[in-house]
């Protein structure tokens, strides 16, 4: 996993996951937010974001960020950016947005990633696999915060002396 | 500053030794010092040995290579805000 790109596409791909399951888990799971700010019913989302609403496999937490169809349509396009195939495989990135999910007790996110881990083909072995790895690293991080270690290993690492996309090497 | 005072390797016993340079192996980096995680879990072989056993069971290719488990490593850290 060398090369600073991959981390850069992992980074956004944390990132948009977590803010998916702040509002899910959040706003679109809570029937008292609900009740005040109604999801937008399909067919009903104004342009730009009724495009979204088309291609059928949104995930519902988007009905509601609706409301506002302009932030909607440049969540999903930062979301579909974040998760499509790149350097990195949608495969794998729903199994990183999985440990995400799982780390941060995000209901919504964790069910809805490890389905989509599924439908992309990974075995129960290859889940158990992620589930291992979050739940080896819940252990190391607590116990390096309990006893406020230092990180020690982050010169093992190879630099990239590669430019930003379409930048100049310096 | 942690908030134990992390022992050199020489002062640990043989054994716990011999698990340092596992260490390396594992991570194919000649370290100056074993890592501070390292020595944590050497305090005491009956919890570290098996957490290092499950760790390397959950870290070894499978459906997933070593380094995309390093990256979702890497990941959870973040999550969990951890700097080390």
């Amino acid at each position: 996993m060398e090369g600073d790109h991959l981390w850069y596409e992992a980074a956004h791909v944390v990132g948009i996951t977590n803010a998916l399951n702040v509002a899910a888990d959040g706003l679109a799971a809570l029937p008292a937010v609900t009740a005040l700010l109604p999801p937008v019913a399909e067919g009903r989302a104004g342009d730009p974001a009724g495009a979204i609403f088309a291609r059928g496999d949104v995930p519902p937490v988007f009905r509601l960020l609706a409301r506002d169809p302009f932030y909607a349509a440049d969540v999903w396009a930062a979301t579909r950016r974040a998760f499509g195939d790149n350097r990195l495989a949608r495969r794998f990135k729903e199994a990183l947005a999985f440990a995400v999910s799982l780390t941060s007790r995000s209901e919504w996110g964790t069910g809805f990633h490890l389905a989509e881990m599924k439908r992309l083909g990974v075995g129960d072995g290859g889940v158990m696999e992620v589930i291992g790895v979050t739940q080896m690293f819940s252990s190391y991080t607590k116990i390096a915060d309990t006893l406020q270690l230092e990180p020690d290993m982050g010169d093992i690492a190879p630099v990239d002396d590669s430019p930003a996309p379409g930048g100049s090497p310096r | 500053m942690p908030t134990v005072r992390l022992r050199d390797a020489s002062e640990y016993p043989e054994p716990a030794r011999k698990l340092f340079e596992l260490s390396k192996a594992w991570f194919n980096h000649d370290f100056k010092h074993p890592p501070a995680m390292s020595r944590v879990m050497a305090w005491d072989p009956e919890f570290g040995g098996p957490h290092g056993r499950a760790m390397k069971r959950a870290m070894a290719p499978g459906e997933w290579s070593r380094g995309e488990k390093e990256m979702v490593a890497a990941v959870v850290s973040g999550v969990n805000a951890c700097a080390y």
